[in-house]
């Protein structure tokens, strides 16, 4: 019996179905949706915006929040009692993944996101998770 | 037949100067648009004014290197392989462009010629060597004064400088035509002080406009020049002309893409890297260095943002849990002597830190991606002229 889940999210339908995957088939799990701001990006503005905020955490919470909203209104509809964490990490999302990961006995996560430029800055995480990962990934498509 | 392939090579050089004008305008003016100061097109019409000024000034110096040192006989540019060159530096540029990665049109360039030089023997290795070392010179220089900036000046300019982005409905500035001389209109409630920010801004994109005109005006117009048969200054013309072009068509789509991370930044941090990467790309293009402009702005705000948050005091002031809007910033925390937290009294490691933003690999690897495009043009040109027979090499 699985209890304890991540499941790593960004803003993509692929991570969508991850999480109403995790949530199938994992009913009863307690489920962690983690997303990690401040990923590489093609000039690296993104991470260099976050690191002069004035207020770092405040600064990731706020880049989380619609990705956080998006996961509750996923479990919603899928009308599960299933409990909802949310955590943030920074920095190289599968680096921050594959840490994370060892406080829980499966990994669900989605098999890639959508931009070109992602792929080419950031790589494909669930590959690295997969490759690297403490516990058993389940990669969703 | 030879003015047919003129008049191609020259087409092809528009197409070139269009995609330069469509990745320059991003970085230059996504802070203006991105903080809704100016228009898209308003940014447009400046990017083509500021481009062609910096092109026809320092312009020609760079155009001199890559159309006449860079390969030891300039006659291997007939016009059947500046069709070629021309094709792979607008090629791998659109692409580029259009997937949203971001290059440095003068590797693009400077590749494309030199595989050229490369498959015929005539490449002047000592001048390829000191652009080369330039290329990674320049980057490091750029990492250390942004990193300096971060790390020490930061928080005084932010405070000094003090502009919001606008959040919604009018743009800060537009232009009234509606009395008899046109005139700048202001937001409502816009202040003095926003005003000066505005214009700021809007001054940053000008000044990286200008110096992407001295360093790019190359790319388009070299290989024609090498020929001879066309005057420089009409080349730098078209060259120009080709450009406004491409910032008033693709460069709606790049200013989403590239000028959106760039919008990232906040308006302070877009005016320092601008003025650091500016001012290196135009100091390399006086003395004829085609700068890689896209990795020097890059490199700079990895650096301002690495030497913001490789300060120590930022995370006390967090632990400590007191109102961490550091606005006088760090270094007036620390000399007024704030305590460090006592052993023990550290949260655990699950505090995010800004440093984890900065992991060498990572960013290794976004440098490294930027060297795609003009790779593609480098070793795509190379295997046309090594291998494809019809240019007579």
């Amino acid at each position: 019996m699985v209890s304890r889940v991540l499941v790593p999210m960004e803003d993509s339908e692929m991570s969508d179905r991850a999480l109403e995957y995790a949530l199938e088939v994992y009913p009863n799990a307690e489920i962690t949706v983690l997303h990690v701001v401040g990923e590489p990006s093609q000039m690296w503005g993104y991470a260099t915006g976050l690191a002069l905020a004035d207020d770092l955490e405040q600064a990731a919470a706020e880049h989380a929040k619609p990705i956080f909203d998006r996961a509750r209104e996923i479990v919603a509809d899928a009308d599960g009692d299933a409990e909802l964490e949310t955590h943030i990490e920074l920095g190289n999302p599968a680096r921050a993944i594959i840490n994370r990961a060892n406080d829980y006995e499966t990994v669900v996560i989605g098999t890639h996101s959508g931009s070109v430029a992602d792929l080419v800055f950031v790589g494909n995480v669930a590959e690295k998770v997969v490759r690297s990962a403490p516990v058993p990934v389940v990669v969703v498509r | 037949m030879t003015e047919v392939l003129l008049i191609v090579g020259i087409l092809v050089a528009i197409f070139v100067g269009f995609n330069i004008g469509g990745s320059t305008t991003g970085p230059a003016f996504g802070p203006a648009v991105g903080a809704n100061v100016i228009t898209k097109l308003m940014a447009a019409g400046l990017m083509s004014i500021f481009f062609f000024l910096g092109a026809i000034t320092i312009g020609p110096q760079v155009v001199e290197t890559l159309g006449r040192e860079l390969v030891q006989d300039p006659s291997i540019f007939t016009m059947q392989s500046n069709v070629a060159v021309l094709f792979f530096i607008g090629g791998a540029l659109f692409i580029g462009n259009y997937a949203g990665v971001p290059a440095s049109t003068s590797m693009t360039a400077v590749g494309a010629i030199a595989a050229l030089g490369l498959a015929t023997g005539e490449l002047d290795w000592a001048v390829m060597g000191e652009i080369v070392v330039w290329w990674i010179v320049a980057p490091i220089i750029g990492f250390w004064v942004a990193g300096v900036v971060g790390r020490y000046f930061y928080p005084r300019i932010n405070a000094w400088i003090a502009i919001e982005g606008n959040g919604g409905g009018r743009e800060m500035i537009t232009i009234d035509y509606s009395g008899f001389v046109p005139r700048f209109r202001f937001g409502e409630n816009a202040t003095r002080r926003e005003i000066t920010g505005a214009f700021a801004v809007v001054g940053i994109g000008c000044l990286m406009a200008f110096s992407s005109g001295t360093s790019n005006i190359a790319n388009a117009i070299a290989p024609i020049y090498g020929t001879g048969d066309v005057d420089m200054v009409p080349l730098i013309l078209i060259g120009c002309a080709a450009v406004a072009v491409g910032c008033f068509t693709i460069a709606r789509r790049t200013l989403d893409t590239l000028g959106n991370d760039i919008t990232n930044l906040p308006l302070t941090a877009a005016i320092v890297v601008a003025v650091v990467a500016s001012a290196i790309v135009i100091s390399l293009s006086i003395i004829g260095i085609p700068a890689s402009f896209v990795v020097v702005a890059t490199m700079s705000i990895i650096g301002l943002g690495w030497g913001r948050a490789t300060r120590t005091t930022t995370l006390s002031g967090v632990r400590a849990g007191e109102e961490t809007r550091v606005s006088v910033g760090a270094l007036t925390a620390e000399e007024e002597g704030e305590q460090s937290p006592e052993i023990g009294e550290e949260e655990p490691e699950d505090i995010p830190k800004a440093s984890d933003l900065f992991d060498p690999s990572t960013t290794a690897r976004v440098i490294l991606m930027q060297n795609v495009v003009p790779a593609i043009s480098t070793v795509g040109a190379y295997l046309t002229f090594r291998f494809v027979p019809i240019f007579g090499f």
